[in-house]
């Protein structure tokens, strides 16, 4: 469970305050969509929840642990173990293979045999298993984010962030990738944030948080 | 985090071979050079401490005074109308037992040998040179000095302990058109010219001692000089020569002899070592800190390039310190290898220079090839310039690495 309480974010130079006091709690499965107009501040809000972005006033819990009081390791350690990303732009490293990069946190946790087996299953699922050992450098851009989600799945996350999962994709490769994510949902229990400005796949979404000028609207 | 490093080294191979090969080039041309430049050092080193004594102890040769004229005993006060002036015609050592109750007690003492030494016209015919007659006991001689080691023709004890015979430099034999067993005559000063037999020929290979000296026994040289059992020198040789220089400082204070360390009498022949070291070491250096630079430019470049990665390995939870090893393994890994393979090339440069043949006795090499120094430190050091300036120029760029905050780089789109 992810409680944020009072949560405010500015930006210098000129604390332009974008995110304005929000209170909300992430329940364990739900799946969350978060919409709202471009500059809303939908992004900042999915970094501040899942402590990539850490400056900021208020609370947030992970799990009854308080963000702040995370040293390097530990939150190192929580997004290693706890929390997958899957960004707008995939963000593959295009010296690896498609394996490795899907296996890439399981590297840094040091269970490369153990997560082998998933990996592969998790490409087959995405469909990408014929090309595990190909070049990540060489794939289309609905594969590379395939590959994206394989790779935020590998650890078995309890919480999977996506800012815009299917912003650069056409309407089938973002059907493959939505559907993917309540899979997931459905069958590990993954707690799924996602942010979208599609209004279909918002509206897919067990919980709808809309996000209006720094503050949610509607829930 | 090394997968990740090897990874992207792989995948620019020809940036990293270029790299590789700079820091290859600097460690072979230190290797190469040092062990050319010490290996010939080291014979001439040897040459220096050895040809000659390890510590001289010579006749003072002071410039008269009125001071130096010493007492008169029935006058209170002495005027000169012309003050004294110029040098004792004969220099000698004073009380040369006490010398030698002090040698024959110092435990540092191996070996020493009394002479006389004078300067010389050597004649043959209508030809003359001038040069220097080093009278000892071949005996004693050949303890203190390895100049037998030197020998061409003959041994250097065939001088004996008298019979006006020499043992003479190549160089200057052949400079005065002579033979082997010929004789020369010898003149000393005012004195009338004296017959020696040519009966050796030594090369040490140092061009000063070959062309102006010969030696012969203690007594000849004394008699050609005119001047009964006087000695002119003491040719001491110790057990450590590296160390003359405390000895020689306690032994100044105590006696009144001018007393010279080989270090002191080779002064400007180590100078030019020092030199040639500094030459050595600058030249290596350069070409290091070149390598060294490339190695800088490439990963600045490559994190720069590389924010994205960064952003997306501290999202999955690797650790800023993961992130500075992935860079710095990368300039520790081009290091290593141009720094291994320089030293094998390196090696193998040495091996072939080593093969080359050149004139025996020159570049003091008595094989007839050039002397090449093996020594472990040479290829300690090479190895040790090699990585430290790996380790310098990655160091930056890697800690730049671990600055860059992935929020900023996901917030600009990765860009
Ligand atoms: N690093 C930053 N510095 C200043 N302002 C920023 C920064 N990042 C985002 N903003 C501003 O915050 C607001 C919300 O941005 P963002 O969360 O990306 O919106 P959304 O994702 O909803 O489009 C925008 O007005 C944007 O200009
Ligand atoms: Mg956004």
């Amino acid at each position: 469970m992810i409680k944020a309480q009072g949560l405010i974010k500015k930006f210098p130079p000129n604390d332009f305050v974008v995110i304005k006091g929000i209170d909300m709690t992430i329940k364990d499965g739900d799946f969350i969509s978060l919409m709202g107009r471009s500059g809303s501040g939908k992004s900042t809000l999915l970094y501040l929840l899942s402590t990539l972005d850490r400056s900021f006033e208020g609370k947030v819990h992970i799990d009854n642990r308080d963000v702040h009081q995370m040293d390097v390791k530990e939150v190192h350690a929580l997004r290693n173990q706890q929390i997958g990303f899957v960004f707008q732009f995939h963000y593959l490293i295009n010296e690896l293979t498609v394996l490795e990069n899907v296996l890439l946190p399981a590297r840094k946790a040091g269970r490369m045999e153990e997560a082998l087996p998933f990996a592969r299953e998790l490409l087959s699922i995405v469909g990408l298993d014929s090309i595990a050992h190909k070049p990540s450098s060489s794939l289309s851009g609905g594969e590379n984010q395939r590959v994206a989600i394989a790779r935020a799945l590998i650890m078995k996350p309890k919480y999977i962030f996506a800012d815009e999962p299917t912003g650069n994709l056409d309407s089938i490769n973002g059907n493959v990738i939505f559907n993917l994510f309540k899979k997931f949902n459905k069958d590990f229990g993954t707690t799924i944030v996602y942010v979208t400005h599609d209004q279909e796949f918002g509206k897919l979404a067990h919980t709808q948080i809309k996000l209006a000028d720094g503050l949610i609207t509607t829930n | 985090m090394m997968f990740l490093s090897l990874r992207y080294l792989l995948a620019r191979k020809k940036q990293s071979l270029l790299i590789i090969v700079g820091i290859m080039i600097g460690t072979a041309a230190y290797v190469g050079i040092s062990g050319m430049m010490l290996g010939f050092q080291t014979v001439l080193l040897d040459q220096l401490v050895n040809n000659d004594a390890h510590i001289r102890i010579s006749a003072r040769e002071d410039l008269l005074t009125s001071e130096t004229m010493g007492s008169f005993p029935t006058a209170s006060h002495v005027f000169w109308d012309i003050p004294p002036s110029g040098m004792k015609d004969s220099a000698k050592i004073e009380y040369p037992i006490g010398w030698y109750q002090k040698l024959n007690n110092d435990p540092q003492v191996l070996a020493y040998s009394p002479q006389v030494n004078l300067n010389v016209i050597f004649r043959r015919g209508t030809l003359s040179r001038s040069g220097r007659l080093i009278g000892s006991d071949p005996r004693l001689q050949e303890r203190v000095t390895n100049i037998q080691k030197y020998m061409v023709i003959g041994k250097f004890s065939d001088m004996g302990q008298t019979g006006s015979r020499i043992i003479i430099g190549k160089a200057l034999m052949e400079s005065l058109g002579a033979r082997p067993s010929e004789t020369l005559f010898l003149t000393s000063g005012s004195g009338a010219p004296k017959p020696f037999k040519i009966v050796a020929i030594f090369s040490t290979g140092v061009r000063n001692i070959d062309e102006s000296t010969a030696f012969t026994s203690l007594s000849d040289a004394q008699n050609l000089r005119g001047s009964g059992s006087e000695i002119t020198d003491i040719a001491v040789k110790v057990e450590d020569p590296y160390n003359v220089s405390e000895i020689t400082s306690s032994w100044k204070l105590s006696s009144r002899e001018k007393i010279l360390s080989w270090q002191e009498i080779s002064a400007s022949i180590l100078s030019v070592f020092k030199t040639q070291d500094i030459v050595r070491n600058s030249m290596t250096i350069s070409i290091i800190v070149v390598a060294g630079f490339g190695i800088y430019n490439i990963l600045s470049i490559l994190v720069t390039q590389k924010r994205r990665d960064i952003a997306i390995l501290r999202s999955m939870g690797y650790l800023p310190k993961d992130i500075v090893s992935v860079f710095f393994n990368q300039g520790i890994i081009l290091g290593l290898i141009g720094g291994l393979v320089g030293l094998f090339v390196g090696h193998l440069i040495c091996r072939f220079v080593g093969t080359i043949e050149i004139a025996p006795g020159r570049m003091g090499s008595d094989s007839g090839h050039m002397t090449i120094s093996y020594d472990v430190i040479i290829y300690v050091k090479a190895f040790a310039i090699a990585m430290l300036s790996s380790v310098f120029s990655s160091i930056w760029p890697s800690l730049e690495a671990k600055k860059l905050e992935p929020m900023d780089i996901i917030r600009s789109g990765g860009q």
